[in-house]
């Protein structure tokens, strides 16, 4: 469904992709994984025809993208970081809106009803988008972008802000639409939803595609073990440089598979005081992106431009 | 052309559901109109256009002065699609660059007629404004404005990167031209510089239609001069508006 070859970004000095490559096949949901700043949404906005790459190809349904994006378009669903919804309008007229823009017509009345009931909108049909709450705002947000059931759905951040209620619909309706056949992008902050949605994971880290795979498969080739310590401003930490310590920021340290309890401790020497936790890495999504970006994953998202 | 029309029956809901700036837009030139049409009056008098009321420029004029404000909402709307975010999810419809610009320009010329149509009516039979004239020439005199107006704001919305910017644009189109236009006050009021240099603005052209409509009592033919001018003023700046569109441009809204 969606083929991206070594797309290239660059915002004035700024490199935003590096040859990042990502291609997702019909009925399969993949999780766009990395900090702050790493390219996700560079890289959907580029796929979507919202920006030019500087290099490299798209092809979304056989379609080039980057030569008939007015094409392309029409196999795709977007929703983008930044909540956008009229909320002037009802939730149904919003929904139907987006729907007769996609082309639909006399499903388009039936196609709203059927993404609300997915989203948890049936009861609000018929009010005014300024009238609901953040979360069924995020929810219209997303149904907007599904409405016309499209062949290649992108999700930026669908959850930001979202309740657990919110996020469970809108996780339960990827699920639904990924086993119609669609093939759906979905970034997020929120490593659970990212089991829950038992997406393949593609980690993605300074414009580089840097991993991809099944969270076994990537739990099995890189989650590390070790110790996660956290130290005071004043420690020394070189005495712990026997351990490889990787700075994750938040006066935390990540020792290799090396480092014992007893061994750390016997490192810090009269410095023992400084150490205020030590815990054991669990072979988890984010020990895996720490091992393969070297950096912790951020637990917020941008704020919105 | 099927997703123009979506964005352009969007924007008719949108203002169904707040007509209050139609509302004034309506409202204020007809408090202007009488207020003027004395003086307009006494200057046709003394150009020899005995039994003139004043109707026939001041009626006409104030459609031509609000006129250009009810088009700057054209730019309004596309500038507002950025405040509300959802200009990106319009550009990632099917919907092609040149389909976006006719969803927002199609509402906004017809209701730019509708407004002229209603104003002229209303304002006529409240304070005298003869009839008994060519409607169809005063027709294309309204329609020709209608497209150089909705054209220059879309040639603004194109080339202007901030809402406020645009609507500086808006207040020259309304005041600065209106004034050298003669809607304001009749031409011939104006000193020797201002009557110069009033045919470079598309109002001096509307004013001598309606001028010749409402004044004159010509027909088509006598038009016909003032509608193409306002034609090439549209296709002019609908050009150069279509040009320098860039839909991936970001635009501010109220920062």
């Amino acid at each position: 469904m969606l083929v991206a070859k070594d797309i290239e970004k660059a915002y004035g000095d700024v490199v935003a992709l590096r040859g990042a490559d990502l291609s997702v096949a019909a009925g399969e949901v993949v999780a766009l994984l990395g900090r702050n700043g790493a390219g996700k949404s560079t890289l959907l906005s580029i796929i979507a025809g919202l920006r030019p790459p500087d290099a490299g190809s798209v092809e979304i349904h056989g379609i080039d993208a980057l030569a008939d994006p007015v094409a392309a378009s029409q196999h795709l669903g977007i929703a983008p970081q930044d909540t956008g919804v009229y909320r002037v309008l009802t939730v149904r007229e919003n929904l139907e809106f987006f729907g007769e823009l996609a082309g639909l017509k006399a499903t388009r009345a039936a196609r709203a009803e059927v993404v609300a009931e997915q989203l948890g909108l049936t009861d609000l049909l018929d009010r005014k988008a300024s009238a609901l709450s953040g979360g069924e705002v995020r929810r219209l947000h997303t149904g907007c972008a599904l409405v016309h059931a499209p062949e290649l759905l992108m999700l930026d951040e669908p959850t930001v802000g979202a309740d657990v209620a919110t996020r469970n619909q809108l996780i339960e309706a990827v699920r639904a639409l990924a086993a119609d056949g669609a093939a759906v992008i979905y970034t997020t902050h929120y490593l659970p939803e990212v089991t829950q949605l038992g997406a393949d994971i593609v980690i993605i880290d300074d414009g580089r595609i840097l991993a991809r795979g099944t969270q076994a498969e990537l739990e099995a080739d890189h989650a590390i073990s070790g110790l996660a310590v956290e130290v005071t401003a004043d420690f020394d930490r070189a005495r712990l440089d026997t351990f490889r310590p990787v700075d994750l920021g938040g006066g935390r340290l990540r020792l290799d598979g090396a480092a014992t309890m007893a061994g750390v401790l016997e490192a810090a020497g009269d410095q023992t005081s400084s150490i205020l936790s030590v815990e054991r890495l669990q072979a988890d999504l984010e020990s895996v992106f720490l091992a393969v970006t070297g950096r912790q994953l951020d637990t917020e998202p941008e704020a919105s431009r | 052309m099927s997703t123009a029309l979506a964005i352009t029956k969007l924007q008719l809901r949108i203002l169904r559901r707040d007509p209050a700036f139609l509302v004034i837009m309506f409202g204020m030139p007809l408090v202007i109109m009488p207020i003027l049409r004395q003086t307009v009056g006494l200057s046709l008098a003394a150009e020899g256009f005995e039994g003139a009321n004043g109707a026939e420029l001041a009626v006409p004029g104030q459609s031509v002065v609000f006129g250009f404000f009810v088009a700057g909402s054209v730019g309004f709307s596309v500038f507002r699609e950025h405040g509300w975010k959802t200009w990106d999810r319009l550009r990632t419809s099917a919907a092609s660059p040149i389909s976006l610009l006719a969803g927002f320009a199609i509402p906004w010329i017809i209701i730019h007629v509708l407004y002229q149509i209603v104003l002229l009516a209303v304002g006529g039979l409240l304070f005298g404004l003869r009839f008994d004239v060519s409607i169809i020439a005063d027709l294309a005199v309204i329609v020709s404005f209608s497209f150089a107006a909705i054209s220059i704001m879309l040639f603004s919305v194109a080339s202007f990167r901030t809402v406020n910017q645009h609507q500086a644009i808006v207040n020259l189109g309304a005041m600065v031209m209106g004034g050298l236009g003669g809607a304001l006050v009749p031409l011939e009021q104006l000193p020797g510089w201002a009557q110069a240099v009033a045919p470079i603005t598309p109002t001096y052209w509307v004013m001598q239609g309606h001028r010749a409509v409402f004044l004159e009592d010509g027909g088509l033919a006598d038009v016909a001069t003032s509608v193409a001018v306002l034609c090439a003023f549209g296709i002019v700046f609908a050009g150069f508006g279509a040009r320098r569109f860039r839909s991936d441009e970001t635009k501010e809204f109220f920062a």
